[in-house]
């Protein structure tokens, strides 16, 4: 069934391709065009990858976003408001990320709160954060910092080759170690893999130390490519992520999904995302047919279920 | 004759279901149906209820053609079953779970009152005291949720009743009230349809005994003539007797379980010895589960010890469970014990996934060479577990398990739900098991299997270890002395 | 095999790291003259494409004011006027927007100064060679035409002075607004600097109302509460004013406290004629548009040419700042401004 996911989406983003060429010859399908698509959905797709791995868990983490912000927020601040090594703030940073993950998942699996509630919560409380340290933006970088999300190799800026080396990594974990493949039988079903010798909760807790850890790196690369820590920053995030996973193959009850299934999700949004820029459609449709999109996806693979 | 079927046929693609079966059903009759998994008896009950129409074929509803749609008009029909699955609402209580279309006052208004009036009454015809009508269902015991379902059925007057395994959880005490409430549909003239695996059963309550064997009819007994061996020949056409019962067991202790005192269970000991089939006897709700989920480390143990080959072992959690070589086949298979989306390969592998590669490849070969020895029919390793039969789902756990390398298999219930080819099968494995130096601690209620494969049996009451007794010596009846004593 | 691949893969490594493009330097240690060329046309199109890029692309103020007047604008022109953005105050979304168009090459850009955050896509834009107008709100570190936008140091001013004459200078005061921004810092400021000449008025401090009308109204009543004798409320974002009136009417002390506040919006003009707001200073939001789109037009087509060349020579044909001016509205002359 996941197989047919990749397949299916990985033609419905050809054809989209395809017609978008054709209609619109000088503007879609050239070199400028594609990098920046694939550079505006570079962060999310960092993020939807740590969100695969939550829902092949069965699991979800709605403060995605606020991480992002904080992330980026803190090291701002750091750099801006107390002269700190550019390097120092990024370890600051990631450090304070893995924090609030792990504070997710110890809430979570020790204590027992529901993770939609706990995530929700952090969600809040971490944009607070960020806000806190980014007040209305901070800006004014460090060059080094700044190169780290602005320099270009071939042509295309970094944030997209780490969005690449990020996939393709957990990609190739998810197929060959045995910690990764753990987590498709804990999605599949959490009390048999308990009787299986599976230690469900160490597991899940690492789960959410590694999203957070990859919504942390996100936010790095997000203020170093704007060269400002926005107080907005990965606002909405959580859900156009959700979005994606699920476009990419994922189940909301777990035990489904592959890696490259977040970054085709992710990249079948950024396409329309363009498409809905380049036809001049106004910005609240977007939401509207990305939902739609959603229903219409998700109702399909139902059909096609019941047939067989 | 109230019910008839004549040449019922129905295909799915290539799988021919029911070929030209043909039975009658009489009035106030109870008429058991046999046949292993794949005969055909799931299909015939789905026919029966409008779930699925036939091929070909007539079925005869007091002499008159019917062509029944769907279960609404099976009802209306007077065609009602009971299932083996659970189809209770947890949150509500016994009565709007057993009328769920409730007798209402003005605007929609549920009328309470007489709701209650009604299932009280219904539960007094029916001679069941266990619960009011008022009891959320959700406190009920899955024994007592059994008789929910029955009630649930016959509140809707039905003039043919189809039971399917209607035993299966219940206890001695409900399968009696089961049994008197059979009777009584009976004296009123209800027909009443019993699947069943239980020949002991078969042989209490019914008049007539149907087989099928793939799809096809057999013949039909008359159960105070026949012998249980007759059924099964019909059905699998061999004995059930084929498996050789010589004791492997050695007087090396392997297991040693002393003063084990946990949650449902209290002051265990025992030992187990190398190469033994210990069974573990005892009514629904001895503690025989929670005693083996406390020795697997799924759940805390709040005092005494375990000894693997004379070492003490503490296992916290499963995983050390199975480092230190003890396996646990649950009892609730399709919950606990098996992932149903994954194939019959992750599923061979899933106790597995602590070392470090995890390589494709090597886990289908791996899964076939299981599912050679172990004679798991499928296609290919790649089917999902959900499409397997309950026999073929049990080797597939019993493959995971092995795949652990254990010394100690403890096994809960590992036939039920299983028809008896594949009983048969898995019997022969357990006890090809303990020839190679296994040991087996086998949890089980149905007395027929204790006493066929166990060497000894440890029998539980009420969180107690009330006795073991010695195989030979023992009979039925000193089991169920201590078990309900 | 294996060996191949590794001499392959080195192979890409370093034709990639060679390949490598740092970013230009913004802190003046890189080597450019500080302007880049823009792109002119000789004739004027139909399909010649100005592009408005803001966030809360459904905010009626926005839509009423700005967006009318572009339209309108560009009906009369003969060109094509488009409006992008996300519905939501999401900044990333704006950049994300503004750069998948920049490859496109439109006319001109209309960019709503949103947050400095934008300063790097402006700049983009600007080494596209395509004229860049900022509205509303400057960006200091960015690199465009033109900005076009209100004095907001000259918008407090005008409200500490009103303030001051309607209390006869002696009372408590506050600001509220949005805290942290440089324009409404820059309004705080202008009220400050004109109280500090009144040795009577009290000022009490700044708020933060984070342009939520609930909000203002909440940390008024809590006001009115602390200070019994609370004399002014001067606010500073869109949404204060309702909020601030909110609590005075609930605490009875129309009249008692005195509000001035910024924009000229349906809903200020009617609590001016109810007699809760004592003054509005409006900003003349249609010229931000208007004139802006007229500038890239004008610097599109050579309206006034400075040299042979302009493009060429580095000089940009356009104002670098126009500041708009205020609206001063009053019971005196709010009827004309109602519809």
């Amino acid at each position: 069934m996941i197989k047919d996911r990749i397949v299916t989406l990985s033609a419905t983003i050809l054809l989209l391709c395809i017609v978008m060429s054709v209609l619109y010859p000088s503007q879609f399908p050239t070199v400028e065009n594609f990098s920046q698509i694939m550079l505006n959905l570079s962060i999310d797709t960092i993020v939807a990858v740590g969100m695969m791995l939550l829902m092949i868990s069965g699991v979800f983490d709605l403060s995605v976003g606020s991480i992002v912000a904080f992330s980026g927020g803190l090291a701002g601040y750091l750099m801006y408001y107390h002269d700190v090594n550019f390097l120092l703030a990024i370890a600051a940073a990631i450090s304070g990320s893995l924090l609030i993950g792990f504070m997710n998942g110890f809430l979570i699996t020790k204590i027992g709160i529901n993770p939609m509630i706990q995530t929700l919560a952090m969600m809040g409380v971490v944009r607070g954060l960020a806000l806190m340290l980014s007040g209305s933006g901070i800006q004014n970088f460090p060059y080094e910092y700044n190169y780290i999300g602005q320099v270009k190799l071939l042509g295309l800026q970094s944030p997209i080759w780490y969005m690449i080396a990020i996939v393709l990594i957990f990609s190739y974990l998810f197929k060959n170690i045995a910690f990764f493949r753990r987590y498709y039988f804990i999605g599949s079903n959490e009390k048999a893999a308990h009787l299986s010798g599976i230690e469900v909760e160490k597991m899940k807790l690492w789960a959410f130390v590694i999203v957070a850890l990859l919504a942390g790196i996100a936010g790095i690369l997000l203020s170093s490519r704007l060269g400002a820590a926005l107080s907005t920053s990965g606002k909405g995030l959580e859900l156009r992520v959700i979005t994606a996973v699920i476009l990419g193959g994922a189940s909301l009850s777990g035990g489904q999904g592959k890696i490259v299934g977040a970054f085709l999700g992710a990249a079948f949004m950024g396409i329309v995302g363009n498409i809905l820029i380049l036809t001049r459609v106004s910005g609240y449709w977007q939401e509207i047919i990305l939902g739609v999109i959603l229903i219409l996806a998700v109702g399909i693979d139902q059909l096609i279920q019941k047939k067989k | 004759m109230k019910l008839s079927l004549k040449n019922i046929s129905k295909s799915f693609e290539v799988v021919k279901a029911l070929q030209d079966v043909s039975l009658e059903f009489h009035e106030g009759e109870v008429h058991a149906i046999c046949g292993e998994n794949g005969a055909g008896k799931s299909t015939l009950m789905n026919i029966l209820t409008g779930n699925i129409q036939p091929d070909a074929g007539d079925i005869l509803l007091d002499n008159q053609k019917v062509i029944i749609q769907n279960n609404q008009h099976a009802r209306s029909l007077g065609i009602n079953i009971v299932y083996q699955e659970r189809s209770l609402t947890d949150g509500l209580s016994v009565a709007e779970n057993i009328f769920p279309l409730p007798p209402t006052k003005s605007f929609g208004r549920i009328n309470f009152v007489q709701l209650n009036q009604q299932t009280k009454a219904l539960l007094q015809q029916l001679e069941i005291s266990e619960f009011l009508p008022e009891t959320m269902v959700a406190t009920l015991s899955p024994a007592q949720k059994a008789l929910v379902e029955i009630a649930k059925a016959l509140a809707t007057n039905p003039a043919i009743l189809l039971l399917d395994e209607p035993t299966a959880s219940l206890t001695e005490k409900e399968t009696a009230i089961l049994f008197s409430v059979i009777r009584t549909l009976k004296q009123r003239g209800v027909t009443v349809l019993y699947i069943s695996h239980r020949m002991a059963e078969i042989k209490m309550i019914g008049d007539r005994v149907s087989v099928l064997k793939d799809g096809k009819y057999q013949d039909t007994l008359l159960t105070a003539n026949c012998t249980t061996e007759d059924i099964i020949r019909l059905m699998v056409g061999r004995d059930l007797q084929q498996v050789e019962v010589t004791n492997h067991a050695t007087e090396e202790v392997v297991l040693s379980v002393k003063d084990l005192c946990g949650k449902g269970f209290t002051d265990i000991s025992f030992d187990l010895k190398n190469g033994e089939i210990l069974g573990l006897g005892g009514l629904v709700g001895a503690g025989r589960t929670e005693l083996a989920m406390a020795i697997f480390g799924a759940t805390p143990i709040d005092s005494g010890a375990i000894l693997k080959n004379g070492q003490r072992i503490n296992n916290k959690h499963p995983k050390q469970s199975i480092a230190n070589g003890i396996a646990y086949l649950p009892e609730e298979r399709k919950t606990l014990g098996v992932f149903l989306q994954k194939s019959i390969a992750e599923n061979i592998v899933s106790a597995q996934l602590y070392g470090n590669g995890y390589s494709v490849k090597t886990n289908n070969q791996k899964a076939r060479e299981y599912s050679k020895t172990l004679n798991i029919r499928s296609a290919s390793v790649q089917q999902l577990m959900c499409k397997l039969s309950g026999g073929n789902q049990q080797k597939v756990v019993l493959a995971k398990w092995l795949n652990t390398q254990p010394d100690v298999l403890i096994v809960d219930e590992p036939t039920h739900g299983i028809d008896v080819g594949a009983k048969l099968e898995i019997y022969k494995i357990l006890k090809q098991l303990t020839a190679t130096g296994k040991s087996i601690l086998l949890i089980s209620s149905e007395m027929q299997e204790l006493l066929l494969l166990s060497d000894r049996i440890a029998v539980m009451r009420e969180g107690k270890l009330k006795g073991i007794l010695n195989k030979i010596e023992t009979s039925e009846n000193e089991i169920i002395k201590l078990a309900a004593q | 095999m294996n060996r191949i691949k590794a001499l392959l893969f080195s192979l890409f490594f370093i034709a990639a790291l060679s390949s490598c493009e740092a970013p230009p330097r913004t802190d003046g240690t890189g080597n450019n003259l500080n302007t880049t060329t823009f792109v002119t046309a000789d004739s004027v199109s139909a399909d010649e494409e100005y592009v408005m890029i803001t966030t809360a692309i459904n905010m009626p103020m926005y839509v009423n004011h700005d967006q009318a007047a572009f339209k309108k604008w560009a009906k009369k022109m003969g060109v094509k006027a488009s409006i992008l953005g996300p519905s939501e105050w999401d900044i990333p979304a704006q950049i994300a927007t503004f750069e998948q168009v920049i490859p496109q090459k439109p006319a001109g850009f209309l960019i709503n100064g949103t947050d400095p955050g934008i300063a790097q896509v402006i700049n983009k834009a600007v080494d596209a060679g395509i004229p860049t107008v900022v509205y509303d709100s400057d960006i200091p570190g960015a690199r465009q035409h033109s900005f076009i936008g209100s004095d907001w140091y000259e918008m407090g001013r005008l409200q500490g002075e009103r303030m001051v004459k309607i209390l006869n200078g002696k009372g408590k005061v506050v600001v509220m607004g949005i805290l942290g921004m440089t324009n409404m810092e820059a309004g705080f400021q202008g009220f400050l600097d004109v109280i500090k000449k009144y040795p009577a008025m009290e000022f009490i401090g700044k708020y933060d109302d984070k342009a939520n009308v609930e909000l203002a109204a909440k940390i008024t009543a809590d006001l009115i509460v602390a200070h019994p004798d609370l004399a002014g409320v001067a606010g500073f974002d869109g949404n204060s004013g309702p909020g601030i009136a909110l609590s005075v009417k609930e605490a009875n002390k129309i009249g008692k406290i005195k509000i001035t506040t910024v924009d000229a919006e349906p809903e200020h003009l009617q609590l001016v004629k109810d007699g809760v707001i004592d003054y509005l200073v409006g900003q003349k939001r249609e010229l931000f548009t208007q004139m802006g789109a007229q500038l890239l037009f004008d610097m599109r087509h050579k309206t006034i040419a400075f040299s042979k060349n302009d493009a060429k020579a580095g000089v940009v044909p356009i104002p670098k700042n126009i500041t708009t001016g205020s609206i001063e509205i009053d019971k005196s002359n709010v009827d004309l401004f109602i519809k």
